[in-house]
């Protein structure tokens, strides 16, 4: 993505990219609750892999309880390891 | 003492008194270890992420208890044991709570503090929607 940004030719116009925000942090949700499949689904693609935080915009802090949760859940099997 | 919740599966299968007779087992154990049971929930059939034990599907029941080591391992070691039980998991909660006790009282000490320096805040209402 930096790459993209340095060939750039000059004087063309950059796009705007809205600010993400830790959907947590903003709606405060302090519980990440490994039994909440409704939440924790949201942060789970397709590939049932967790997302990044560098698409979900969720902060550092709640990255790690959501993470925690998510693999809770996938012990109990709420949510899947992987896709079939 | 601690608190925790132990959450199991049982095979899809199993009927209603089966699925009692579990309870009344871990019941037993629970109490006769000196713990206590704050909540007991079917959460009733559910299909599974993934197959286990061949089965797609499992009926889902948690326990909320308070106790000590002790009383888990046992609860364990019987949950292993049932073959109608086919994936369980313990998780210790109090220090969750604890966390979010903490950013409760927080968030309350901030808004008070708000809300007396300039009138009504957003921060109060706010806190009232979160409880």
């Amino acid at each position: 993505m930096k790459s993209a940004k340095e060939k750039r030719p000059p004087g063309q116009k950059q796009y705007y990219r809205r600010k993400k925000v830790c959907k947590f942090c903003v709606e405060r949700i302090d519980s990440i609750n490994y039994k909440d499949v409704k939440l924790l689904s949201q942060f789970v693609p397709e590939r049932a892999k967790v997302m990044p935080r560098r698409i979900s915009g969720v902060c550092s802090q709640h990255q790690r309880l959501l993470n925690d949760a998510i693999k809770k859940a996938r012990n109990i099997a709420l949510l899947p390891f992987t896709t079939e | 003492m601690r608190h925790y919740e132990i959450m199991f599966i049982v095979n899809p299968n199993a009927t209603e008194e089966e699925i009692d007779k579990i309870n009344a087992q871990l019941e037993n154990i629970i109490t006769s270890g000196g713990g206590t049971i704050e909540k007991i929930e079917k959460m009733g059939k559910r299909r599974l992420a993934y197959e286990v034990d061949k089965q797609r599907e499992g009926y889902y029941v948690l326990f909320t208890i308070v106790g000590n080591g002790d009383i888990i391992k046992e609860c364990e070691r019987r949950l292993r044991v049932m073959d109608a039980v086919i994936k369980y998991i313990t998780v210790r909660t109090d220090e969750e709570v604890r966390r979010l006790e903490k950013i409760r009282s927080y968030r309350q000490k901030r808004a008070a503090r708000r809300g007396s320096g300039a009138g009504a805040a957003p921060g109060p209402s706010a806190e009232e929607a979160m409880q």
